[in-house]
This record gives structure tokens, C-alpha cells and sequence, in this order.
């Protein structure tokens, strides 16, 4: 009897989570030996960590902020991705969203309880805005989407930092490069965590329960793990990408409203701690679950917490970003190598 | 005619930085490994170049540095996608990940201060002479001719000219033929993916050491992603690519022109062309000409790892 290593064209799925742990305990050692080799003290630093994010309700209030829009923008990805699609550009949908919402915010005059609505439809239409012309581009032309909607992401930052240093800066205020006060917030539930947090948890079930229990959700599923057995069983195929991307660029544009209106109440130029790609990371480490949008983003909501109340320490959220791609790093490979199994081979009967 | 003449040499100083970064790509792709590291490789390359130039005052030294980050970094994005054969798409997002962190990390102690040597400009005897364009064209750094003549040429001779360039064709087109003939196809993969790596941090110092020339967090802003996208533009071929390069060194330096001789559109936006540049010609170019889709496809394997055993 021989023992050998053999690939198998579906992992196995345990494995696969396990890779997963063992891919974010290693980038997190990984981090740690860097941190080391610059002369901090990695323990103290971890314990300040805990103690600052878990040890008061201000830390797990901040988590909460942080979870809000990193759940919306890794649903983006994650849905893009049923379809075998790439959405790399919901930091640029993110900011498109933003300064829609901003725009209805400072602009058009009116109680509340009609402007807020409003701000969400107009975040919602500049997320899709954003991904009109990568979902054309793809569905019509098959132009890769990865890198126009990420190329896009540059051109969103960039009208946010217009805006808000240009034609939108606030005319009364001392604050450099920001809007003016955005001045119809979204209510507070716990804290400072306002009501965008729930509205996310309660979008990820809605999409969720829609690509799992509907006919839609059946055809895009398919059609995400094999286009052409889509196409063959009469399935709409481009009629599916077309919806599913503008649906997830909406989402992305939906975090952006959210965070103007619910957390950060200006626009800025730096508004998006790189939500938009920390979203890709949420969304690989969920692995197309909705439960796993929402375990994925409040691990990454404790990460970028560590990574900003680090910051006397020399840390940033580029350190943040840094941790996160050696995460990803790991993550696939951990993928493939969750793709072979020892098997015991009986040698043949001579 | 002035403005004209230093345009034409901005526009080729700017374009050098993406073909450098677009010929590492060019590389890796006809491999059949797709690379959507640049963006970090680039930043390392940003970073690494200006250390080694402000510890050592020597601008070569700084290049030859970024090249060996590069390698070093191909080296493990090339163990990961080729012998492990790890998902590329995200591997190399998780090296522009990693790659523009890092830097950004290390980068805040060496941010906004200017490289204290650049790489000259050299005026190319006679050449530099012609009227109008001389100037422009043959007074420019080392790394331009580099980048534009012999790397481009080279190239193309080994890809298009040799046995050698035969085979590393053939393992990008399809990698189980090339096999079966004997090529050693996971060899050619890594090593040419991992030397495009090289280049793409090449790319990074070429930013830091001959173009701007100091790092500053988000100095790279997106050339390595406008890099891979002007590899599909160019069809894979390093000539083409260098050319397309120098077209987009043009819509850069337009956006220079623009804030000199204060045009009435604000620098934000105006830094905005190259982007949506980029994408337009990606787009239209396969709208409007059906016919040329096939004569610049990509090779055929790209992005599909090679299991000899799984058939």
C-alpha cells in the first residue's frame, strides 16, 4: 500500500476553512516578527489592541462604525463574484455614492425625514453610475471589468478630493478640504453606531435569501459557476451580469451615503479607509456566504481598529492594507493546496 | 513649436515609467500568468529606489536595487501562482495589497524628500541635433533608451526571432502541447514572471529616481494598473507596448501643460484623463474593429495554471 498526494477538482470545504484561519494567524505572526524587526513589542501592542477595542464600549462602538461599511462593500464584491465577475472598483463606487449623497444633502432644502431617503436613492444611483460603463463594457464588449471598474477608483477619489477642496468646501468652516456639515444624519441606535448598521445586516439576509431561494438567485449561481452551462439551458446569461453588477456597484454606492450620512457627515478626500478594497478581502474570506460577509467584515472592522489606534505607534491603515494583502496571500494558497488529499493507493494485483 | 517639443519630451519621459512596467507585464502574460501585482511591485521599486539613493547617492545603484526587490518579490509571487498554482487574479491582488501598504508603511520616514541624485539627462551626439525634435527625443536619462529602444527590441527579436521565443510562446498558448514537446513549461513560467516582476519595480524606481523625483504615499497612483492595461491595448507585443506607453505619456504630460499654462479646468480633474484614457482605448478599440480581436487576443492559457496530471 502507497501513500500519495493527489489533486482533487473540489476542495475539500473543512480544509478550506481551516487554510482560512491558518492563512490570518500567519499574516498576523507575519505582521507581528515585521513589527518586531522595527523594535515595537508585538505583545504589548496586541494586549493594547484588546484592551482598547474590547475593554470599553467606545472601542466596540468604533468597531461597529468601521463593520458598517466594510459589510455593504464586501456584499458588493461577494455578489459580483456569484456571477464570476470582479468588482475591484467599490472604492471608487464608494466614493461616487458619497458625493451623490453629499450633493442631495448640501443642495436640496427640506425636513429630514425627506432628504435622508433621498440621499440614499442618490448614493444608490452613483454607485450604479459608477459601474454602468465596466458592466456595458464587459457584458457588450468583454472588456475585462476588473480593470476598469478599478481604474475608475482613481477617478472617484479624485472627484471626491475636487469637490470637497474646489466648488463644495465648506464656505464657513476652518476645516481644510471638506464639505460643508452634511446636516441630516442617520438616527443613532448605540453610541455614535447609527441605524446603517442594522440596514447593512438586513441588505446582506435580503440578497442572501434572494440568490438562495429564488429562481434569479438559481440562474445567476449557475451562471457564476458555469456560463456556458447557462447559456446552453436558455438562461439570460448577460441580462444576469448586467443586473448583478449594477446591484453590487449599488451596494458599494450605498456604503458611501451611509458613512456620509450615518458617520463622517462631510466629504472628504480620504473618506474611504480603503473600504472599497478591504471589501475584496471580506468577500474571499467569506467565500460567497452571507453569513460570511458578516463574520469576514467584523474581523476586518477589528483589524483597521488595531491599525488606527496604533497609529502613536507608527502603524496606518497602509500597515492595515499591508496586513490584508498578506492575508489574501495566504488565503489562496491555502485555496489550492485545500485541492489535494493523501490517498492510500492499493498497489495493483500482480 | 516649443510647447510642441516639450510636450514630446515630457510625454516620453511620463510614458517610460508604464512601458517599463508594461513590458514586465508583456512577459508574464505571454507565459500565460497573469500579474496584477504591478501596482505593488511598483510601489516597492518607489520606495526601494530612493532608500538606496539617499543612503548611497548613487542613482544606478538605487535602479539596479528596485530591479533585485522586484526579483525577489517575483520569486515568491512566481512560487505562489506557478509551483502552487494559487489563483492569480488573487495573488496579484493581494501583492498590490501588500506592495502599496509595505511601502506606504516604510515610505512615511522618506516622504517629500527629493532623490539628492537623478538619473541625468544624456545628449545623444548628433541625434540631439536635429532641429525641433532632437531636444526633445535624444537629451533624455539613460533609462529612457533603455526603455524605449534596446529592452523593446530586444524583446521583440527573443519572442518573435528565436526558438527560444517559439517555446515561451507556445507555453502561454497552450502549455500542455509545449509539454508534450519537451518544453519545460513550469521553468519558463516562473522565471519569465518572475523577471517581469523585475521590471515592474524597475518601473517603480524609473518614478523615483527620473520623473518626479521623490516619494510621496500614493506616488504610483494606479500606472501599474493603466500598465496592464495597456498590455491588452498593445496586443502582448513588447513594440506595441512601448508605443502605447508613449501615447499615454501624452495624455499625462497634457495634463501638465494644462496646470502651467493655467487652462480654466482644475488639476483634479485634469489628472483624471489618463484613467478614463485608459479606458476608453480598451474599450473602443474592440467595438470599433472586430477583425483586430483576433490578431490581438491573448494567449490562449492565460491565467489557467498548468496541472500536467489533471487533464
Amino acid at each position: 500500500m502507497a501513500i500519495r498526494i493527489q489533486y482533487f477538482p473540489s476542495p475539500q470545504p473543512a480544509v478550506a476553512l481551516l487554510a482560512r484561519g491558518l492563512a490570518i494567524v500567519l499574516a498576523l505572526v507575519c505582521a507581528g516578527l515585521l513589527l518586531a524587526a522595527g523594535g515595537a513589542a508585538p505583545l504589548t501592542l496586541a494586549a493594547q489592541v484588546i484592551k482598547s477595542t474590547f475593554g470599553s464600549s467606545f472601542g466596540l462602538e468604533d468597531v461597529g462604525l468601521l463593520v458598517t461599511p466594510l459589510i455593504l462593500t464586501g456584499l458588493s464584491v461577494s455578489i459580483a463574484l456569484k456571477i464570476g465577475a470582479w468588482n475591484i472598483g467599490a472604492e471608487g463606487q464608494f466614493y461616487a455614492g458619497a458625493f451623490a449623497a453629499t450633493g442631495v444633502g448640501l443642495f436640496i432644502p427640506g425636513p429630514t425625514i425627506v432628504i435622508l431617503p433621498l440621499m440614499f436613492v442618490a448614493g444608490t444611483l452613483g454607485g450604479v453610475i459608477w459601474i454602468l460603463i465596466p458592466t456595458l463594457a464587459r457584458a457588450y464588449a468583454n472588456v475585462s471589468e476588473l480593470i476598469t471598474t478599478l481604474l475608475l477608483n482613481f477617478v472617484g477619489t479624485l472627484l471626491a478630493y475636487y469637490v470637497s477642496t474646489g466648488p463644495w468646501l465648506d464656505p464657513g468652516g476652518h476645516a481644510l478640504g471638506t464639505t460643508a456639515r452634511v446636516r441630516h444624519d442617520v438616527p443613532e441606535i448605540w453610541g455614535t453606531v447609527h441605524w446603517g448598521l442594522p440596514l447593512a445586516i438586513l441588505l446582506t439576509i435580503i440578497v442572501a435569501g434572494l440568490l438562495n431561494f429564488t429562481r434569479w438567485g438559481y440562474e445567476v449561481r449557475v451562471a457564476g459557476s458555469n456560463p456556458q452551462a447557462a447559456k446552453y439551458a436558455g438562461m439570460p446569461f448577460r441580462r444576469h451580469l448586467i443586473t448583478v453588477m449594477l446591484l453590487s456597484g449599488a451596494i458599494a454606492g450605498i456604503a458611501g451615503m451611509l458613512e456620509i450620512a450615518g458617520t463622517v457627515h462631510r466629504l472628504q478626500g480620504g473618506i474611504s479607509n480603503n473600504f472599497g478594497y478591504l471589501g475584496i478581502m471580506v468577500a474571499v474570506l467569506a467565500r460567497g456566504s452571507a453569513l460570511g460577509v458578516l463574520a469576514g467584515a467584523a474581523l476586518m472592522a477589528v483589524i483597521l481598529n488595531s491599525g488606527i489606534i496604533l497609529q502613536t505607534q507608527g502603524l496606518n491603515t497602509s500597515t492595515v492594507l499591508a496586513i490584508t494583502g498578506l492575508t489574501l496571500f495566504f488565503t489562496a494558497i491555502g485555496d489550492e493546496l485545500a485541492h489535494y488529499r493523501v490517498v492510500r493507493t492499493e498497489p495493483a494485483a500482480a | 513649436m516649443e510647447i510642441i517639443a516639450g510636450l514630446l519630451q515630457t510625454s516620453i519621459l511620463a510614458g517610460g515609467v508604464l512601458a517599463l512596467a508594461a513590458l514586465g507585464e508583456v512577459l508574464a502574460e505571454r507565459v500565460g500568468v497573469v500579474n496584477l501585482g504591478v501596482e505593488g511591485l511598483m510601489a516597492l521599486g518607489a520606495i526601494g529606489g530612493i532608500a538606496t539613493v539617499i543612503a548611497t547617492g548613487s542613482p544606478p545603484l538605487g535602479f539596479i536595487c528596485a530591479l533585485g526587490i522586484g526579483l525577489s518579490v517575483g520569486v515568491i509571487f512566481a512560487s505562489a501562482t506557478v509551483i502552487l498554482r494559487a489563483y492569480q487574479v488573487l495573488c496579484g491582488l493581494a501583492l498590490t495589497l501588500m506592495g502599496t501598504g509595505l511601502a506606504a508603511t516604510i515610505g512615511k520616514a522618506y516622504s517629500g524628500k527629493p532623490a539628492p541624485a537623478t538619473f541625468a539627462p544624456v545628449a545623444i551626439p548628433y541625434l540631439s541635433e536635429i532641429p525641433l525634435i532632437g531636444h526633445a527625443v535624444f537629451t533624455q536619462n539613460i533609462l529612457v533608451y533603455l526603455t524605449y529602444i534596446v529592452l523593446p527590441v530586444t524583446l521583440h527579436f527573443i519572442m518573435f526571432r528565436t526558438r527560444h521565443g517559439l517555446n515561451l510562446r507556445a507555453v502561454g498558448e497552450n502549455p500542455a502541447a509545449a509539454d508534450a514537446a519537451g518544453i519545460p513549461v513550469q521553468k519558463f513560467r516562473f522565471w519569465y514572471v518572475a523577471a517581469g516582476s523585475s521590471l515592474a519595480s524597475g518601473a517603480g524606481a524609473y518614478l523615483t529616481l527620473a520623473f518626479v523625483p521623490s516619494w510621496s504615499e500614493g506616488v504610483v497612483a494606479g500606472r501599474g494598473w493603466i500598465a496592464v492595461a495597456l498590455v491588452i491595448f498593445a496586443g502582448y507585443r513588447p513594440i506595441n507596448a512601448v508605443l502605447a506607453a508613449l501615447l499615454f505619456g501624452c495624455i499625462t504630460s497634457l495634463g501638465f501643460v494644462g496646470q502651467a499654462r493655467n487652462w480654466p479646468i482644475a488639476a483634479p480633474i485634469l489628472s483624471m484623463l489618463p484613467y478614463l484614457g485608459t479606458i476608453a482605448l480598451i474599450i473602443v478599440p474592440v467595438l470599433a474593429w472586430h477583425r483586430v480581436r483576433r490578431l490581438m487576443a491573448a494567449p490562449a492559457a492565460l491565467g489557467e495554471p498548468y496541472y500536467r496530471d489533471v487533464r
